[in-house]
């Protein structure tokens, strides 16, 4: 059944930044999910509709301007402000319930994910490169879009994580996160970091969909395949550890990246699905969780 | 709005309660004579009618929210399907042979979740991680399942020289399953049993303290929901013909958990009815208005979630 292709150095290099940019996206979803997880203890079903806005929302600005750039930045905005809205005056009041999140949650997505397959149907979109060369990375020709995405993905982990290290909103998200009514008691306005960290984590969910759209087409659906992965990166690296998310994509966008050398890719997916599913089991604070988990 | 509301409600209270009911069970007598051309579309709604209520018993029942029924239901839907078209067996022995594999599965899926009380929201997670599993399992392995092409073509069996093929046999057929196996889940909910699950919902550590095994208990609404919905699945697949991956899908397990929330979620006869009316719903839509069932579907599942929590049913109960 298996074969063991060739392995040379060339395609190792270029098998391991596959995995890197995937992995990279794969972050980015997850870091969001995380974010909200780890914080409001919030199952954010939307989260996969978001990166389906951001992809879409980057397709309509193209068609109308034709700047990848201007794209992913409004498409980003746009869909941060649709965040800040939804946090302000639907989900703020059902915070205290899981099971209430998440189907309300659940049926957001779902009115948003139909809404884009009402308007631009069913079929899939692809939108251009917009950097369409190759450069040479450590002796590989390599596309340069996809040497963007890692970029662009290792700067967004260093920023988020050195703000969540380094600055008082960092701390102030990590109260909230760990003792909640001792924070306000302090000082903390609460309900603020709830808005501010559930707007960050749409954003990168937007941000993912649109760095995505030049690579994979579109579809409406397109984000519920993210966000089942995402989630089990999210248990496997820990809830609402930062690092924990990115060490555990990293390692995700490798093992597929390699892993379809020897297996198909519905099956890759089968065995990393399956080994969240024992983490769950028997490791609910994966690799690094420490902080409490939420019930 | 709430005047008008109160009205229905008291006609609705008001109602005397068997011969609304042998009202309901005449009009599904009739389907076939009142809408001639329609019984397939009803058959559909009683099976998904059936599938909402056995979700309804681990949902509403126990508190479980999982994310993979759809997972039983095509289990039963592809377990009759490999028998008659890959072996050749008979329709009938699919049926048994689900329920058993549908056992079998969500025992060892459920055993260890349950056993160490991993709460909701890691329930909800390991059970989307379960249902994607199963969904591409059923869509890779196409030596055992056909792939995307699905397993195909047959129908059920003449019976008594009755052909169980056509519409309003296997519409009546479907009508004595449904009912028959309802009335056996809304029995066990009735009984002491159902007041356990009912208790251990509400005060899960009050119940062990008086000596229940709420783990068994909470196993057992597993188990009896995978069975239902793997029949379900099984008759569902005589009445297309055909099993397809489409039937392990979570869009399948999207349109279950709506059904229970516009019912009313532990309420049985609400999923049901909602199942059935959103089915007929589709079926107006779809001609007049392409892909917006599923949009007016989203819509409708915020409405009930956000304003009316208890569904249709407790609407017309009245319940705050």
């Amino acid at each position: 059944m298996l074969e063991i292709p060739l392995i040379t150095t060339e395609n190792f290099i270029t098998y391991a930044l596959n995995g890197l940019s995937r992995g990279m996206i794969i972050f980015l979803v997850a870091s969001g999910l995380s974010l909200i997880f780890g914080l409001i203890g919030l199952i954010n079903f939307a989260h996969g509709a978001m990166l389906a806005l951001g992809g879409y929302g980057t397709y309509v600005v193209i068609q109308a301007t034709g700047n990848f750039w201007l794209g992913l930045v409004v498409s980003v905005l746009l869909v941060s402000l649709l965040g800040l809205a939804l946090e302000r005056k639907v989900l703020y009041w059902i915070y205290d319930e899981p099971l209430l999140g998440f189907l309300s949650t659940f049926g957001i997505g779902l009115v948003i994910e139909e809404a884009l397959a009402v308007y631009f149907g069913s079929r899939s979109y692809t939108v251009q490169s917009p950097l369409s060369q190759s450069v040479e990375v450590l002796g590989v020709s390599y596309p340069s879009y996809r040497l963007f995405v890692i970029l662009v993905g290792a700067a967004v982990a260093l920023g988020v994580g050195l703000v969540l290290v380094k600055t008082r909103l960092g701390l102030e998200i990590h109260a909230t996160a760990n003792m909640q009514s001792t924070a306000e008691i302090l000082g903390v306005d609460t309900a603020r970091i709830y808005t501010i960290t559930f707007v960050l984590g749409t954003a990168l969910a937007a941000l993912a969909g649109a760095l995505t759209a030049p690579i994979t087409s579109m579809y409406p659906t397109i984000g519920l395949d993210y966000i089942t992965m995402a989630f089990l990166v999210i248990i496997v690296g820990g809830m609402g550890s930062f690092k924990g998310s990115f060490v555990v994509s990293m390692i995700v966008g490798q093992v597929i990246a390699f892993g379809w050398l020897v297996l198909s890719p519905t099956y890759v997916r089968i065995l990393v699905f399956a080994a969240a599913m024992v983490f769950i089991l028997y490791k609910p604070r994966g690799f690094f969780g420490k902080a409490e988990v939420h019930e | 709005m709430s005047d008008r509301l109160s009205d229905v409600r008291d006609v609705a209270r008001g109602l005397p309660r068997r011969p609304l009911l042998a009202v309901g069970v005449l009009l599904l007598l009739a389907v076939p004579f009142l809408f001639p051309g329609q019984s397939d579309l009803a058959t559909e709604a009683l099976i998904f009618g059936l599938f909402a209520i056995s979700v309804d018993i681990v949902l509403g029942y126990a508190g479980l929210l999982s994310l993979a029924p759809a997972a039983f239901f095509g289990l039963g839907a592809y377990t009759v399907a490999k028998l008659v078209v890959d072996y050749g067996q008979s329709f009938w022995l699919g049926f048994p042979l689900a329920i058993v594999l549908a056992l079998i599965l969500a025992f060892v899926v459920g055993y260890v979740p349950i056993k160490r009380r991993i709460g909701n929201v890691y329930f909800v997670l390991f059970t989307l991680a379960f249902g994607a599993i199963v969904h591409d399992f059923f869509f890779v392995t196409t030596w055992l399942t056909g792939g995307s092409d699905g397993l195909g073509f047959f129908g059920p069996p003449e019976v008594l020289g009755i052909d169980l093929g056509g519409s309003t046999a296997y519409y009546y057929l479907t009508l004595g399953a449904v009912a028959t196996v309802g009335y056996g889940l809304y029995v066990l909910i009735k009984s002491d049993y159902g007041d356990v699950l009912h208790a251990t919902r509400q005060n899960e550590l009050r119940m062990r303290y008086l000596g229940y095994d709420t783990n068994r208990e909470l196993m057992i609404a597993w188990l009896v929901s995978a069975a239902v919905s793997a029949f379900a699945g099984a008759v569902y697949v005589g009445l297309v013909g055909i099993a397809s991956p489409s039937l392990v899908s979570f869009a399948l397990t999207g349109d279950v958990i709506i059904w229970i929330i516009v019912g009313g979620t532990g309420t049985l006869l609400g999923p049901f009815a909602a199942a059935i009316g959103l089915v007929f719903t589709q079926e107006l839509l779809q001609n007049l208005w392409q892909g917006g069932y599923r949009l007016l579907l989203g819509v409708l599942f915020v409405v009930f979630v956000f304003v009316l929590p208890d569904g249709l049913v407790g609407l017309l109960r009245g319940d705050e």
